[in-house]
């Protein structure tokens, strides 16, 4: 199986992290690799394969977390990777972690990876929930049965972590014996002729004879694909017509039955080697007695809702402080140090640049860290204590009057924080219909860096309303994504349907250490797109403002201005027709954070401040338009390419930025002319 | 009769997993094979939550179709 193994340097072993959803994978990732990593309580939050480093001894641990898979099956894109990944063999060891508290299920995908010939550790993760339930394991009889090593640990408290380290490096060269369970007469007999075929057409010696002749016998559409590679289409048809010719005498379908023995295996397993307390009835645990209430019929969508009122409010009152001192933070430095390059005689253009360019741009991106930390703060909680999971559940109702489902919603909600995370995770979702959509309608969660926009303008237009304003905007994201479903459905993808089967993990009170993990590393993302893209967008608008040569800076004859005159015509209906506001629009392609930047500087805020220019330029109506607008137009840049790599084609990546472009143009015409109208906020 | 029919409260054991080859590998994989005993802890018309032991799985109406029970229980 390992085929590179003896390739690496003594020391050096390459691991990989398997299991299932919820048995605590990634909370061993971080514990292992202590990288900075999100730990997640909902199924598939592992969409990239990620890599980090440990250390034991003398030894270096390469450790790869592969994405949450119930079994090698692979029906979503997240569990190719996976299967593709094992399969493939380049790895010293496997640690399969396995959720003690749930044996049964999580042995179901060991015992694949045993018979398909896996080395692996059988980490029994979480061992003290199984000891609170009286679940008593024993592992040398387990091992016995499984033959493989057994280790026990607790990755949330770092217990057994050294033990588990100590036996992945004993066993790094395991016997490459493979598990064997027998499927009775009938079967056996059938693989034992398949094998023998295989060997006849010369199918590579490198996969398990026996784990590809199961795997044949069963259908499996990989499977297949693989033979007809390996030996060629008529070879591969005479296999298939043996297998379909043996089905045809038997009493049920062949992978019924071998999923059916795979499953006695297992019990046979565990009679022999778990003891636990007799009990009939499974008491009501404390996650159902949640479950009763969060879940409920009426109470479903509202708690959902009072949920998400209750984060933006969390994100306002708490971060609007913190804004004010880093706001000002920025004046006063941008004031001393264009004081202090003036006295040392830097060129009052170089000082422009530094103390409005560069001070002035990015630091007011800068100042909504406060904001964007504490969303992602609560977002990780939702995602941590297993919430998220019952929100998609709650949602099914509606999803599925969409032509989605409830899973659909879990990508929905992580966008809140940023789209691109957003696009990734619908990896999680098996349908390829179900993923273009979901795609499709992710833009119209209204991001963090959409957040920026929003505060500046309601502080200024809305002052007593601002929460609600901005509140207001995240809603109408929420019913355009559920109306463009809905849409999307009628038009595209007719007939295809998927299946709606999603754990709902126990809840769990989140941990301080995988919330700040988690906070730290889309923070520290949100940092270097400030240090790079918005930087260099800053300084492209600066000098844009400040062509041609001997132009007064930002005015309408610079570049800039030429350019926003160009475009202000397209908005001029929306009601915000000024060559600022086009430009903002036009630069916030590249980031959304950016609008307020171009907006800072087109302005020329300085006295007084942006929120002062703003009040002056804009009535309420037109700025929120003007809000609708930056809400619902094209993506950013960085989004658009998530698209492209996630959808592998740009005609989707087309079609979503033109179709939210015109989707904003309509709703934003609307909302103005409406107001205009019934004369609000005019 | 397929699960879907059960009401809330109520327990039964699998029988039978029914349906295409897709739908019925997710099903085993979450853990849904015959003769293991399952709950229905909620239904809202729309999808279910049941229980297999300690796992709380939400199920689609379609889902739900393809898992064939009988009220009777498991033997054991």
């Amino acid at each position: 199986m390992a085929l590179n193994k003896r390739e690496r340097k003594n020391t050096e072993l390459k691991v990989a992290l398997a299991g299932n959803p919820n048995s605590g994978k990634t909370t061993m990732f971080n514990e292992l690799t202590g990288s900075r990593q999100h730990v997640g309580n909902w199924p598939g939050v592992t969409v990239e394969k990620k890599i980090g480093r440990a250390f034991y001894q003398d030894y270096s641990l390469e450790v790869i977390d592969l994405p949450g898979t119930y079994s090698l099956g692979a029906y979503s894109e997240d569990e190719v990777v996976a299967r593709d990944f094992l399969t493939a063999g380049d790895y010293d060891v496997v640690l399969n972690i396995i959720n003690s508290a749930n044996l049964d299920r999580n042995l179901y995908f060991t015992v694949q990876l045993l018979e398909m010939g896996v080395d692996l550790i059988a980490v029994l993760n979480m061992a003290d929930e199984a000891e609170k339930k009286g679940i008593k394991i024993d592992k040398n009889k387990l091992s016995q049965l499984l033959g493989t090593p057994v280790v026990e640990t607790v990755a949330s408290r770092g217990r057994g972590i050294d033990n588990l380290l100590e036996q992945t490096i004993q066993n790094r060269d395991l016997a490459e014996v493979s598990l064997k369970i027998d499927y009775g007469s009938e079967i056996e007999d059938l693989i034992s002729e398949v094998e023998e075929m295989l060997k006849q057409y010369d199918f590579s010696q490198q996969i398990n004879q026996r784990w590809a002749a199961v795997k044949l016998i069963e259908h499996d559409p990989e499977a297949l694909k693989l033979l007809e590679r390996e030996v060629g289409a008529s070879k591969a048809k005479k296999i298939k017509s043996l297998i379909a010719e043996r089905e045809l005498k038997a009493e049920d379908d062949f992978d019924n039955i071998i999923i059916d023995r795979k499953y006695e295996f297992i019990n046979e397993v565990i009679a022999e080697s778990v003891k636990r307390p007799a009990a009939d009835e499974e008491p009501e645990n404390v996650s159902d007695k949640i479950d009763a209430v969060v879940t409920n019929k009426y109470l479903g969508i509202p708690i959902f809702m009072a949920v998400m009122w209750a984060i933006f409010k969390f994100t306002f009152t708490l971060g609007d402080p913190l804004i004010g001192y880093i706001e000002t933070f920025f004046e006063i430095a941008g004031g001393w140090i264009g004081s202090q390059l003036l006295e040392i005689g830097v060129s009052p253009l170089i000082s422009s640049f530094i103390t409005d360019g560069i001070i002035g741009g990015v630091g007011s991106v800068l100042v909504f860290i406060p904001n964007i930390f504490l969303l992602f703060l609560a977002i990780g909680v939702l995602e941590d204590s297993g919430y998220m999971s019952r929100a998609a559940y709650v949602m099914d109702k509606v999803m599925s009057k969409l032509g989605l489902h409830g899973k659909s919603f879990i990508p929905m909600i992580v966008g809140f924080g940023c789209n691109v995370p957003g696009v990734m995770a619908t990896r999680t979702l098996d349908s390829k219909r179900d993923r273009i959509i979901s795609i499709l309608i992710n833009p119209l969660m209204s991001c963090s860096a959409r957040l920026p926009v929003y505060v500046v303008f309601a502080g200024a237009l809305f002052s007593s309303h601002a929460s609600t304003v901005v509140f207001s905007l995240y809603i109408m994201g929420i019913v355009m994504a559920v109306i463009m479903a809905g849409i999307f459905n009628k038009i595209l993808f007719k007939g295809e349907r998927s299946h709606f089967v999603m754990e709902l993990p126990p809840y769990r009170f989140p941990t301080l250490k995988g919330v700040i993990i988690h906070m730290w590393e889309k923070v520290g993302a949100f940092l270097k797109k400030a240090g790079t893209i918005i930087f260099s967008v800053v300084v492209l608008i600066w000098v844009l403002a400040n062509l041609p040569l001997g132009v007064e800076y930002a005015s309408a004859e610079s570049f800039i201005g030429q350019f926003g005159q160009l475009a202000a015509p397209i908005f001029a209906p929306l009601g915000f027709g000024s060559w600022q506001a086009a430009a903002s629009l036009v630069f916030g392609i590249l980031a959304k954070e950016v609008i307020v930047g171009t907006l800072g500087v087109v302005y020329a805020a300085g006295e007084g401040g942006l929120r002062t220019a703003l009040l002056a330029n804009f009535t309420p109506l037109a700025a929120y338009s003007f809000l609708t607008m930056v809400l619902l137009y094209t993506p950013c840049i960085a989004t658009l390419g998530a698209i492209k790599s996630e959808t592998q084609s740009w005609k989707w990546t087309l079609v979503t930025a033109s179709y939210l472009f015109v989707l904003a143009w309509i709703t934003a015409f609307v909302v103005y002319q409406g107001g205009l109208l019934l004369g609000i906020g005019v | 009769m397929p699960l879907a029919m059960l009401r809330p409260g109520e327990t039964a054991c699998i029988t039978e997993i029914i349906g295409g080859r897709t739908a019925r590998a997710k099903l085993t994989d979450m853990g849904f094979v015959s003769g293991k005993s399952v709950k229905i802890h909620r239904s809202s018309g729309g999808s279910l939550i049941v229980g297999i032991g300690d796992n709380r799985i939400a199920l689609g109406r379609g889902m739900a179709h393809k898992v064939i029970v009988n009220t009777g229980g498991c033997e054991n």
